[in-house]
């Protein structure tokens, strides 16, 4: 495909066999198994200002709900240094792993290829659980276990983020209208499934994704409180003259490769689309209702209203085969995965709209749903019964962990029942070998090879420390496959850092010398 | 650095169907089958039943 993209995850963290457990030092400790050296923090913070809003201003604060400002106080009674409680590490592939918020997040690096992000992904899993295991020997007591999934089934969700390149021309509001009707409607293949209601009714029910009932408006820049379907963060981490980053927050943590690749594969043509200013021309009346109805319809139709006749309701299925058509239109026959995700996503919807068990091994919520279904049956167990939810909540969970001896989804993997579109062992290279032809390249090689000398790093500089001078290179013209190559094999050429900064002198990236 | 990122083992595994190809060329649509469920609905009995209960997280992004 023709776009740099990234996939950011919260995981979930227990511990079996204790009564309680502190996710605060948990989740710090678990990132601090990556590595058996003592940390040395190098994340450099000073880049980040997630408080930009798109719209052209900036926030004092961002928001928390109400429990979080409480568990934030709390927090402050620590006596860990923040850069300690982060615990943030670049990892060779150049992804960042680190503590976010009480959750281990990884994010992989920047990717061109769908199936290579797919495995960037899916490496993340696997660090993870690695992990797990490297610090349930370091307890006394209990077993680590990590989730992949998006909800504690009590109203705390938390994030699987995706991340697209954008030309900064588009007009901002342009990006949000054309968005909506796809993002309220894109959880039929993309969600990952749900026991129950945490919001409302607390209904015991099943709903097709587990993020859905948590947006409450159009566009904000929170991302905690008030969840918006358009998340408004202007934090590029490239040239602001010519780039956005569009942050989506609306996904659901896929466990299944096909719903990782379709989710992100369709989001890409669909920012194509947006960029070429070809937009189907359907405006829901109510985008955030639209989002929640939609996850918990159980005659899975999937209807939605929109603007137009009064009472005008399309099924969500159509509303994605709009944007479906004009990307088949416009960009069939670009390269190989875009023709992928134009017949994976066409197949999906027919799928959908004809008999959804088709895709059972493919799409999350569906695999999901006939496991909780034959155990309901087995068990004999009621969606009245507050007790048998659990109960069914509880394997929802376990679908979701990330161990391959344990976790459900993979039981099912193992069992060849699931769609795989990366071999394991294109994953185990992902570990530690960075996505080519970006710069996560260049910043995953340059700590490999001269980690030794690296001050401080960031998604778009990395700070050298050579002949007593700190030598900072700007990443942010990165973007464009000329540069990103030439500097590249500079790097790949390099015998001695001294070298290597000399070289890129000579190239666009032109390293500054800081105070 | 270079002691401070270690490299983890590579585990691998039987894997599953990779990339089902059609005419074209390329991966398409999942051929798979519905389950046989009978191992996998032992280890669901062994799930804890207030497994769910229990799991208290803090909000993220």
């Amino acid at each position: 495909m023709n776009r740099l993209f990234g996939i950011e995850t919260e995981y979930g963290i227990t511990i079996e066999g204790v009564d309680k457990i502190d996710v605060v030092e948990e989740s710090m400790q678990l990132i601090r198994c990556y590595s058996k050296a003592d940390f040395v923090p190098l994340w450099d913070y000073r880049l980040e200002n997630p408080r930009k809003d798109a719209r052209g201003f900036e926030v004092d604060e961002l928001l928390n709900d109400t429990d979080e400002k409480v568990h934030l106080q709390q927090d402050r009674k620590r006596k860990i240094p923040f850069k300690e409680l982060k615990s943030d590490l670049i990892i060779y592939n150049g992804s960042r792993f680190y503590n976010d918020h009480t959750h281990p997040e990884y994010s992989t690096g920047e990717c061109l290829g769908l199936f290579e992000l797919v495995a960037q992904d899916k490496a993340g899993e696997r660090i993870v659980s690695i992990c797990a295991e490297r610090r349930t020997e370091a307890l006394s007591d209990g077993r680590v276990v990590m989730y992949k999934n998006n909800t504690d089934f009590e109203g705390h969700s938390y994030g699987c983020h995706e991340n697209y390149l954008m030309d900064r021309s588009t007009p901002f509001d342009q990006i949000v209208q054309s968005l909506l009707p796809f993002f309220a409607t894109r959880q039929i293949y993309g969600g990952a499934g749900k026991v129950g209601e945490e919001r409302g009714a607390k209904a015991g029910i099943y709903q097709i994704s587990q993020r859905s009932e948590f947006f409450e408006v159009i566009a904000s820049i929170d991302t905690m409180h008030k969840r918006p379907l358009v998340n408004t963060r202007d934090e590029p981490h490239a040239d602001p003259e010519r780039y956005r980053r569009l942050h989506v927050i609306v996904g659901d943590s896929n466990m299944s490769e096909f719903a990782t690749a379709l989710k992100v594969g369709a989001t890409a043509l669909v920012v194509d689309l947006i960029e070429s200013n070809d937009i189907p021309d359907v405006v829901l009346k109510d985008p955030v209702a639209a989002m929640r109805n939609i996850a918990r319809d159980q005659t899975y139709q999937w209807l939605v209203e929109v603007e137009g006749s009064p009472n005008r309701l399309v099924p969500a299925v159509d509303i994605q085969r709009a944007y479906l058509e004009r990307a088949d239109a416009r960009f069939r026959g670009q390269d190989d995965e875009t023709d992928w995700v134009l017949r994976a996503w066409a197949q999906t919807l027919d799928a959908l709209e004809d008999d959804y068990t088709g895709l059972i091994g493919s799409l999350d919520w569906v695999t999901k749903k006939f496991l909780i279904d034959q155990f309901r049956e087995a068990e004999n167990l009621s969606w009245d019964n507050p007790d048998d939810v659990i109960w069914m909540q509880s394997q929802d969970l376990e679908y979701h962990n990330v161990d391959r001896d344990n976790g459900l989804y993979y039981l099912l993997e193992a069992e060849g029942q699931t769609l795989r579109l990366v071999e394991d062992a294109e994953i185990a290279d992902a570990m530690s070998t960075p996505p080519v032809g970006t710069r996560a390249y260049f910043r995953g090689r340059s700590l490999e090879k001269f980690g030794e000398h690296v001050k401080s790093i960031n998604w778009d500089r990395v700070v050298f420390g050579v002949n007593g001078k700190h030598e900072a290179v700007d990443l942010k013209g990165m973007v464009d496959a000329d540069v990103v190559r030439s500097c590249n094999e500079i790097l790949d050429r390099a015998d001695s850092l001294e070298q290597f900064i000399a070289t890129l002198r000579e190239t666009e990236l032109q390293p500054v010398a800081l105070a | 650095m270079n002691d401070q990122i270690c490299s983890f083992e590579r585990k691998q595994r039987p894997t599953g169907p990779l990339r089902p190809g059609d005419d074209e060329g390329g991966p398409s649509r999942p051929k798979v089958d519905r389950p046989d469920t009978q191992d996998l609905m032992k280890r669901m009995r062994r799930v804890d039943p207030n497994q769910a209960r229990r799991y208290r997280q803090r909000t993220g992004e």
